[in-house]
């Protein structure tokens, strides 16, 4: 049993059953464990990749679903090494704690400046409500996003 | 001596570990892969209370993948906080349910958990002892029978029956003030369910057996308390246990105890090969160790001109099935529900109560969350009975300097008075955000609020390198809280002269690093933050007197900074550190440091206490916060209209990341307040067992909290320094609890304050909390001895 997919621009094969979630495959057949698996039931976000380019939460996803189809992980957010203008503001804020909700965060904040790079604060807090984050109480997060669409 | 340069001592230092951890780089314990690595489970009890007929593993020893499996017989010994009471596995006996029967180490996760269903357990059941209530009852049955026959860690506390543990308090005549005539008699109950931590990361662990001593890489706040405890549990010496710490994914608490790390390594030992055991998000809701549930009846003897003149209180913790944190945490009473006010006479009692449910544990800010909120409604229910405004009355009664605490401690410093008037300058700063309520009930409350340092000992040793970076080795723990990568180097750097991201901080390891009481109860920057101070002092001298010799100078006459050692008021004078230490290496070898820190200890007034871990408080903390809330009439809900804090802080080293823990812990009070709660079903299990039952605030219930923070009152800690991360979450819920009595004119006496309780409130639905098995008796009314009648437990009585 092989399946194919492509991840982080990379074409990969999975010898795992296909309903085997999405999160466990990359995290434990392909090492890419920047996305975190914290409740497996679509709760957290934590696990937040981007299938054909829209974030969804890996746990629930079986990997029977992406067969062909492009996988992107936070591990890809810094292409060349180069940290993408997201990451960089979140560092620059200094908002970063445990860390363990940002890999969902910059994967739904990505897709979600795409489409809305202006948006205003209301409409990011929004965005995120599909991820919970347990250190920082959101605001000093949110107030980089802001930042961030102000640049642009 | 030389000063230090003071010019890269208070700055917005970056976290180092952000960049991995927004790139997804960063290893936390569940990210942990090592070659063989085996998987465990926990097979756990389904019922809340019952004998053990019969474990039977022949068959799930056969299941495919299975590597070994451990029973209790693998684990003689017994653990707990004052009292050994807790075995690993529930051998004879379940006391809740969820509790852990056996464990299994197979190649796969699933594998695992097959054998451990396939395990037979024969079981006859047991009555439940499900509340408080329950277990207090004339005749209630025992969780411990054998209470009397447990090993006694800690000297001091009455114990009986189902109180595990009670601490006393009493100071001056109480009976006497409430038999005053010029006195009023305000009396109050509340109560409180439990919080659960959900920490991103749940409970984790990697374990091996290697050269004959465990290696046991955890997700844990405290590595020296894991391998002490995995040693005792497993009947080893604690040599044999060593402990790493990647990264943590959050802990707030709960990983302040020692947990999951033995069943690891039992099954390592056992099968040979690395155990990994992760516990699942419901195995974390079910049994992670919560905040406990409390119940707590005030009364107040308020003289007409608003003194108090007496006051008496009893606090009932629920520990569970076992004592584990709350016997400790009995203490805290006396420092949080007496530690505000100026008090004529107090007369405290505090419980840690068994019943057959899940263990509870430590939570941020354990025991003065629920304390403050009782006190602070307590407080504006004995200003609405005197018709005094609540600010006039707080002010005139908050400790001052020279006041006493309720164990008779004499406090330092006027701190919560000028805290009042900085937040009456913060209030006026802004417009009140009255307007934003439209047709809904507006409130407001400001509160205070008394937290402590949890001090105690702490050990740090440096290394001086011959680039001129300096090695911080502790046993501090990196949870998020920052203090392992902002507080501790700019600490050490200020010391050295030296730029904080030129200090190398290692990860715990117990192997490499002195003991240390671990991270929690604000004490990271203030214990660890001294050790690492006196290390650094240390080097210090070493490195100057070393440059001394080759410069021909007085070591007095030189200073330390920007790298070098320079003759005091010529910039560029001297040579680099890096030179001075390749020298020593020449002359007197490589240039280590070492320091170590305890509390000094403050006085209570004797006779005060009894059951006491910590008779009076080293370094107190304290706090102010204002909020504003409109209350739905329709519906109860409730809006956060906005949020301030004055918080001491003694001496911010790192305004920026205070103000994020600032955020975080008030959101985290928030959720507490509002709508976190786990309840018990009837069987014992606790009801919320995912994120979907179980809501913790989500980016859209936040707002921004507007922050001022107070520097200048008297600490021990380093540099001036108090610890900042656990205290922002004390006063939220007494904030907004206040706020919502206010809005609504309604008698508030529990959290959370969820809409169908406050809508019960508004159409005066909500039962009253009455606490009949508390009684605070008076002696002259009834004719008894003890003000506070201890009944049903009495510790002469056993
Ligand atoms: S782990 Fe996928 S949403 Fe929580
Ligand atoms: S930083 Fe810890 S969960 Fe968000």
């Amino acid at each position: 049993m092989s399946l194919r997919l492509v991840v982080n621009g990379e074409d990969r094969v999975s010898r795992a059953e296909p309903l085997t979630p999405l999160v466990d495959v990359l995290r434990d057949e392909f090492h890419l464990t920047g996305a975190k698996v914290a409740c497996r039931e679509g709760f957290c976000g934590a696990c937040t990749v981007h299938i054909d380019g829209q974030p969804v939460v890996s746990c629930l996803v079986p990997l029977g679903m992406v067969e062909g189809r492009e996988v992107r992980t936070v591990e890809s957010l810094a292409a060349a090494g180069e940290l993408s203008p997201l990451q960089r503001i979140m560092e620059e804020h200094d908002v970063v704690q445990c860390g363990m909700c940002f890999p969902g965060i910059l994967m739904v904040l990505t897709s979600f400046f795409r489409e809305h790079p202006r948006a205003e604060r209301g409409e990011i807090k929004v965005a995120l409500v599909g991820n919970i984050c347990r250190c920082t109480g959101y605001e000093r997060l949110v107030d980089a996003a802001v930042a961030l669409a102000k640049r642009s | 001596m030389a000063i230090a340069d003071p010019s890269n001592v208070t700055m917005n230092l970056p976290r180092r570990d952000a960049r991995d951890k927004l790139l997804g780089r960063t290893r936390y314990t569940v990210d942990r892969m090592l070659p063989r690595m085996l998987h465990a489970a926990i097979l756990r009890s389904e019922v809340a209370s019952a004998r053990i007929l019969k474990i039977d593993i022949t068959r799930a020893r056969q299941m495919p993948g299975v590597r070994a499996i451990a029973l209790s017989e693998d684990a003689p010994g017994m653990h707990g906080i004052g009292i050994a009471d807790h075995p690993l596995f529930a051998s004879g006996v379940i006391r809740f349910h969820g509790e852990q029967i056996a464990a299994v180490a197979a190649d796969t996760y699933e594998q695992a958990q097959a054998a451990a269903r396939a395990i037979e357990v024969e079981l006859e059941p047991l009555p439940i002892v499900l509340t408080m209530a329950d277990a207090l009852a004339p005749g209630a049955r025992l969780v411990h029978p054998d209470w009397k026959n447990y090993e006694v860690l800690f000297e001091g506390g009455a114990r009986g029956g189902n109180v595990a543990w009670e601490a006393t308090v009493v100071r001056g005549d109480t009976e006497a003030a409430f038999a005053r005539d010029d006195v009023v008699v305000v009396e109050s109950c509340f109560r409180v369910g439990r919080q659960n931590h959900v920490s991103l990361e749940p409970r984790a662990v990697v374990a091996s057996y290697e050269d004959g001593r465990y290696h046991i890489e955890t997700s844990t706040q405290v590595p020296w308390t894991v391998r002490n405890m995995t040693a005792k549990l497993l009947g080893v010496l604690a040599s044999q246990v060593h402990v790493t710490v990647p990264p943590v994914g959050g802990g707030f608490g709960q990983k302040f105890d020692c947990t999951l790390e033995p069943y690891a390594a039992i099954l390592a030992r056992k099968s040979g090969q690395p155990v990994r055991l992760v516990y699942s998000r419901q195995e974390e809701m079910l049994t992670c160790l919560c905040r406990e549930n409390a119940e707590i009846k005030i009364r107040s003897a308020v003289t007409k001109s608003g003194d108090i003149a007496g006051r008496e209180a009893v606090v009932l913790m629920d520990c569970g099935a076992y004592g584990g944190e709350q016997i400790f945490l009995t203490t805290m009473t006396a420092h949080t529900l007496g530690g505000n006010y100026k008090l004529g006479s107090v007369k405290l009692a505090s419980r840690a109560v068994y019943t057959n449910t899940p263990p509870n544990g430590a939570f941020r800010a354990c025991n003065g969350v629920y304390n403050t909120f009782a006190l602070e409604r307590h407080t504006d229910e004995i200003c609405q009975a005197m018709g005094m405004d609540p600010l006039e009355f707080r002010r005139r009664n908050v400790l001052g300097d020279g006041d006493l605490g309720a164990t008779g401690q004499v406090f330092e410093g006027d701190v919560l008075g000028p805290m009042l008037d900085r937040m009456e300058k913060l209030r006026e700063a802004s417009h009140s955000k009255e307007p934003l309520a439209g047709g809904r009930l507006y409130g407001r409350a400001t509160v205070v609020g008394t937290w402590f340092i949890f001090v105690g000992p702490s050990t740090a040793t440096i290394n001086l390198n011959a680039d001129g970076s300096a090695t911080l080795i502790t046993a501090g723990v990196e949870l998020g809280q920052g203090t392992m990568v902002q507080a501790l180097p700019q600490i050490v750097a200020h010391e050295l002269g030296i730029h904080p991201n030129d200090v190398i901080v290692r990860n715990a390891d117990t192997d490499a690093a002195g003991f240390d009481l671990g991270v929690g109860g604000g004490r990271t920057t203030v214990s660890v933050g001294a050790a690492s101070l006196a290390a650094a002092a240390d080097v210090r001298n070493k490195i100057l007197h070393t440059a001394s010799e080759l410069l021909q100078t007085q070591p007095e006459r030189l200073v330390l900074r920007n790298g070098r050692v320079e003759i005091a008021g010529i910039e560029g004078s001297g040579m680099t550190i890096a030179k001075a230490v390749q020298h020593a290496h020449r002359l007197t070898g490589p240039v280590v440091g070492s320091g170590s820190f305890t509390n000094p200890g403050v006085p209570a007034m004797p006779g005060c206490a009894a059951g006491h871990f910590i008779d009076a408080i080293d370094i107190p903390v304290f706090n102010v916060h204002d909020c504003e809330v409109a209350v739905d009439p329709d519906t109860g809900h409730v809006e956060i209209l906005s949020y301030k804090v004055v918080q001491d802080v003694g001496r911010a080293l790192n305004p920026r990341a205070i103000h994020g823990q600032i955020q975080g812990g008030v959101t985290q009070g928030l959720g507490y307040a509002l709508h976190e709660e786990h309840t018990i079903g009837e069987d014992g299990c606790i009801r919320q067992d995912s994120l979907e039952t179980y809501r913790v605030p989500l980016a859209l219930d936040t707002v921004p909290v507007e922050i001022d923070l107070y520097e200048g009152a008297p600490s021990i800690g380093p540099l001036g320094a108090k610890g900042a991360g656990e205290v922002p979450i004390l006063n939220p819920p007494a904030a907004v609890a206040c706020a919502i009595a206010n809005a609504t004119g309604c008698r508030v006496q529990q959290l959370p304050l969820t809409p169908p309780r406050v809508l019960g409130l508004l159409l005066g639905r909500e039962p009253a909390v009455e606490l009949p098995h508390i009684k605070i008796v008076s002696q002259l009314a009834a004719g008894l001895p003890p003000a506070i009648d201890l009944t049903p437990f009495r510790a002469d009585r056993f």
